[in-house]
């Protein structure tokens, strides 16, 4: 139940980028892609170039190249004789539609004309931004970077406390829109959700407002389906289409369709045969809703209700600084024209140079002619051999089919899909199936098709789950069998031997797995071993089987604030003050459809002044303000919840995180050596040491504790890719091949602790 | 091999269809995400393997991508993020510069394509949807293709059929135009993830590339769309570029995300052919000579431009 994440997090506030850091993140950074120093070896490689600002003979080959006209080689000879293709392409066409040929045409005659004679006035003066290159512009090309570089290794990226940066709105709409669409290429492998937290995490370091995000995310798994429900209905939308007689006649046929039976066929009617995606979507709005409390659901509502609730915080946070910033200032001035940077290539008020390039241009243009006429030649020979070619519309039919059995798969389906797309040809059909009366039944067949795919969704959604959420179990347990396996369980967490009680627990809760309480230590078990994903993937069986359960709703707070999921941690901190005997009073049940960070603090910090000798209560606030970062305040809960509960191990722990967090790495190695003196075996703190001594660039004395905690549990990943970090820092990459192949008695062998 | 280094972030290199050793880059500060850009012309001189620059153009926005007019051995389209498409002429000093600039994009332009065939004409895309078709000569576009329901990364014409292009979409599809036509022609449902990329085959012109954040390039036949023909796997991460050969029909180049350039045979079995990893960060551009046959370039997010012979060390020098 620690605060790994946090842990690292605190690290990265340093300088980011910056490869002299004791950031392990920046490190990990070097160690994985060789950012800084590697660029740099591959500078001093570079041939110097010396800029040419105009060379004498520019304009003097143009003739010659003029001749190899590129593209001219598609127009004949190369494409070989069995391309039936281009036929297929001729097929395209089917009628011309809006004259769209004539304006395509007419291009062609415009641009014979002498179109560049008042071609140039229109000469704009590039009007520059500043360049960002002053220090606090440099910070931010760092930062930028580091977020860019995040995605290489697929560790979240960390808020860093930087500079004012004097961002005009322009610049920061620019940086939100730009890196939510980037980011969603660059985090490709990761959860929706953590490419929110990615980008949020750099909105509000930059102090970014989130909410206003120009470009989100399409709905994840339906935009296939999407796209056709969209294009159904722009195709509605433009202009005089074939379609339009049909809506209007659809329109008179569902006043006669009241009753909801017939969705199916309106719908089919309202929207074409593509449309009923839109339908599916609704569908699956409802499912969604309905289950809500059920594994992968969590994580889109946790997005969603994340991004609201950033929206508020983050729309408190509007610094007046930032209104007197030179920088904007300056900005503004330049947009007014106020400014005008005086440089070699910026001079907004110079008029494009009128007489001598007009001369030249057209001695460089006058040879038109010649390639046109080549051009005209090539056409022409072009039509010969196409000629040659074409051999009737039944000669591509066949070249179609010889094609088809090439590629092996036999469809003689598409012509007529093909056809559909052609929406002239199925309004056509649909006004006779209208007038035959025949859609009882193309209705019924076309609705079991929806349901399968309807159940083919479900299942694939269900298998898009098992990443995330659900809990894996151990194959080969020796305690499958065993009479009492929760006891044996309960007896191996309490001598700390946390791997072997993982099985025996898995064992209780395959016997029973409605068993809240087997659930729920397996959750604490795989937390304290430092596994957060089984660790929530337990808790959330805990808290189906027993959704009341208090210490159930902490932990899942907890482990969600250290995977930054922040509306699924406000949720269960909420939960936990909702059923709790004592407070549930003072948590209106109206605010769990919204939850706002401010909104769960305020009732926490009511709850303890209600009752200021619970120790739990004081835990939740040190983890809200966590979740804030208002790690000064975290520290102070977590030290008023020791004073009351001394022997609690994990709240030791959770303060040596928070202090880390806060850049305080040497007090934090006291907390974790209290938490390890009341529990030696604790996985997490032993991890959570070795990272508080990596912050304070110790790097040996970090492997020693990756190592120890790696020897206690070999499954828990993060510490592997941590001591690979450090290991690296170290210069010990002698080392990283026993680190690569988890070979953990060389590794013991070498950093004893 | 000749290297240039340029002070912000690549983010696209084009061979001119002119001048075999000229070459135009479009660079961006801060990766894009805020800041200027600039246009590189650069030339490689044959003697010195090295790159030297001809001329430079400054923009107030990130430039994304480039196209070299296929009718005047001067002219270059740059599509900027500002929603702005820009024409340059190489031949006048940068105060003369831009000869146009075309503002009717609402967001980011993020391709830009000459059209190859006819010449007179060429399409831009956007992270507004749409696909637009101007020609140099006009103030407006003559045509906006909107179907699309997300950012449209990239739209490429056909190298044969002067009036059909096609467009990659953050929507997962590839469609399909034909300028003729009122609406798209076809819609090939290709990725399950964004599909960043597109090119046409230059020998057989119903085949189409695409490249995808899901990392893998598909070769699709527009005959037969339902199954794409080949799946290339070997990049780590999203494929950003993908650009088939000019000189052989089953060669293709692409650039990933995951930093390196590579080069596929899409007929074999073994489809890599080839993989370069000299970029530092992420490869964000391609291209492959029209006039010397095994030509490459490159650029990438580690500010650098390297031009190499297929076979040859980029770096080597």
């Amino acid at each position: 139940m620690a605060m790994r994440e946090l842990v690292t997090g605190g690290a990265a506030c340093a300088v980011p980028g910056s490869s002299s850091s004791s950031n392990p993140l920046g490190a990990l950074a070097n160690a994985l892609i060789g950012s800084s120093s590697k660029t740099q070896e591959r500078l001093q490689e570079v041939p110097t170039s010396t800029p040419v600002t105009s060379e004498p003979n520019f304009y003097a080959e143009t003739d010659n190249h003029l001749g190899a006209l590129p593209g001219s080689e598609f127009d004949q000879s190369l494409l070989p004789p069995n391309a039936q293709g281009s036929e297929f392409l001729r097929g395209f066409r089917s009628a011309d539609q809006n004259g769209f040929t004539d304006a395509w045409d007419e291009i062609q005659h415009q641009s014979d004309g002498p179109p560049f004679d008042h071609f140039y006035d229109r000469a704009a003066a590039p009007q520059l931004q500043p360049t960002l290159d002053g220090p606090p512009q440099r910070v931010l090309s760092s930062f930028l970077h580091s977020f860019v570089e995040s995605s290489r290794s697929g560790i979240p990226f960390h808020p860093a406390a930087l500079p004012l940066l004097g961002l005009s709105e322009g610049d920061k709409k620019c940086i939100r829109d730009r890196s939510s669409i980037m980011a969603r290429h660059f985090f490709a492998d990761q959860s929706e959700d953590f490419i929110n937290a990615q980008v949020n995490t750099l909105l509000s370091s930059l102090e970014i407002d989130s909410d206003a995000r120009g470009k989100g995310p399409l709905p994840g798994r339906f935009r296939e389906l999407e796209d056709y429900w969209n294009e159904s209905q722009s195709m509605r939308n433009t202009g005089p289409h074939p379609a339009d007689g049909w809506v209007a006649e659809y329109g008179q046929h569902r006043v006669a369709h009241g009753d909801p039976d017939a969705w199916a066929h309106s719908f089919e009617q309202q929207h074409g045969a593509n449309g009923w995606a839109s339908e599916f979507e609704r569908e699956q709005v409802l499912l969604t809703s309905g289950d809500q409390m059920r594994g992968g659901n969590i994580s889109n509502l946790a997005a969603m209700e994340q991004t609201r609730m950033l929206a508020q915080t983050l729309a408190q946070n509007h610094d007046p600084k930032f209104q007197n910033s030179r920088f904007l200032q300056f900005v503004s001035k330049m947009s007014r024209g106020e400014l005008i940077i005086d440089d070699n290539q910026v001079k907004p008020a110079t008029l494009p140079a009128s007489g001598d390039w007009a001369s030249e241009y057209q001695q460089q243009y006058n040879n038109g002619p010649a390639w046109a006429d080549e051009f005209a030649r090539n056409e022409a020979s072009r039509e010969s051999i196409e000629a040659k070619l074409s051999r009737g519309p039944e000669g591509w039919a066949d070249e179609f089919a010889a094609a088809q059995e090439q590629q092996g798969s036999v469809d003689d389906q598409w012509v007529n899909e093909f056809s559909k797309l052609h929406v002239g040809d199925w309004a056509e059909e649909f006004g006779q199936q209208i007038s035959e009366g025949a859609f009882d039944t193309s209705g019924d067949s076309w609705a079991n098709a929806y349901d399968e795919f309807l159940n083919e969704q479900v299942v694939a959604k269900v298998r898009s789950d098992a990443s995330r959420g659900v809990y894996v179990f151990s194959d080969m347990n020796p305690y499958v069998g065993h009479p009492n396996p929760l006891k044996e369980g309960q007896e191996l967490f309490r001598k700390g031997l946390l791997s072997e009680a993982v099985l025996a627990l898995e064992a209780e809760v395959l016997k029973n797995p409605e068993n809240s309480e087997g659930w729920r230590l397996l959750g604490i078990a795989h937390a304290e071993n430092d596994d957060d994903q089984q660790a929530i993937a337990a808790m959330m069986r805990a808290h189906e089987a027993e959704p009341t359960n208090l210490e159930v709703l902490l932990s899942l707070g907890v482990s969600h604030t250290n995977e930054l999921e922040q509306a699924a941690a406000l949720k269960y901190l909420y939960g936990w003050l909702r059923h709790h005997p004592k407070y549930g009073t003072i948590a209106p049940p109206e605010l769990s459809d919204s939850l706002y960070y401010a909104d769960v603090a305020r009732l926490f910090v009511e709850a303890a002044r209600l009752s200021p000798e619970d120790a739990d209560v004081h835990i939740v606030l040190g983890v809200l303000y966590n979740l804030s970062r208002q790690y000064d305040k975290a520290i102070e809960s977590f030290q008023t919840a020791l004073k009351l509960k001394p022997q609690d191990y994990s709240l030791w722990n959770k303060l040596g995180a928070t202090q880390a967090n806060s850049v305080q790495s040497a007090d934090a190695i006291l907390a974790y050596q209290r938490a390890l003196d009341l529990k030696p075996n604790y996985v997490r703190a032993w991890a959570n040491m070795g990272i508080s001594y990596a912050n304070q660039g110790m790097y040996e004395e970090s492997v020693r504790y990756y190592v120890r905690a790696l020897a206690m549990n070999p499954k828990a990943d993060n510490a592997w890719q941590y001591l690979r970090i450090s290991l690296s820092s170290a210069s010990r990459n002698d080392m990283l091949e026993a680190c690569d192949s988890r070979n953990l008695d060389v590794l013991q062998k070498e950093f004893p602790l | 091999m000749p290297v240039f280094k340029t002070p912000f972030n690549g983010y696209s290199v084009k061979f001119s269809p002119f001048y075999e050793s000229r070459l135009a880059v479009a660079t961006a500060q801060n990766f894009g995400i805020l800041g200027n850009g600039r246009v590189h012309v650069l030339d490689l001189s044959p003697a010195a393997p090295a790159l030297t620059e001809l001329v430079a153009f400054d923009t107030a926005d990130g430039v994304y991508d480039l196209a070299w007019s296929e009718s005047h051995d001067s002219l270059l389209i740059a599509a900027v993020a500002d929603g702005s498409v820009k024409i340059y002429d190489t031949a006048l000093p940068p105060t003369a510069n831009p000869i146009r600039s075309l503002h009717e994009h609402t967001r980011e332009v993020h391709s830009a394509d000459y059209n190859p065939t006819r010449r007179d004409s060429f399409i831009t895309s956007s992270w507004d949807d749409t696909v637009k078709l101007w020609t140099v000569d006009r103030p407006t576009s003559v045509r906006t293709f909107k179907e699309h329901a997300y950012c449209v990364y990239n739209a490429t014409w056909n190298p044969r059929h002067s009036d059909v292009f096609c467009s990659a979409s953050g929507d997962c599809t590839l469609r399909i135009w034909d300028v003729r036509e009122m609406g798209s022609t076809m819609i090939i449902p290709a990725h399950e993830f964004e599909i960043l990329a597109c090119d046409w085959n230059k020998y057989d012109d119903c085949l189409i590339a695409s490249a995808s954040v899901d990392k893998s390039i598909k070769i699709w036949d527009v005959r037969n769309y339902r199954v794409p023909i080949a799946v290339l796997n070997g990049h780590g991460y999203a494929v950003r570029k993908v650009k088939f050969s000019p000189h052989r029909r089953n060669l293709l180049a692409s650039c990933s995300y995951d930093m390196t350039v590579c080069l596929w045979d899409f007929m074999v079995e073994d489809a890599l052919v080839g993989r370069y990893d000299h970029h530092t960060e992420f490869a964000v551009g391609v291209d492959m000579s029209v006039l010397v046959e095994g030509l490459l370039a490159s650029t990438g997010w580690d500010e650098l431009v390297y031009v190499w012979q297929q076979g040859m060390d980029p770096r080597a020098v």
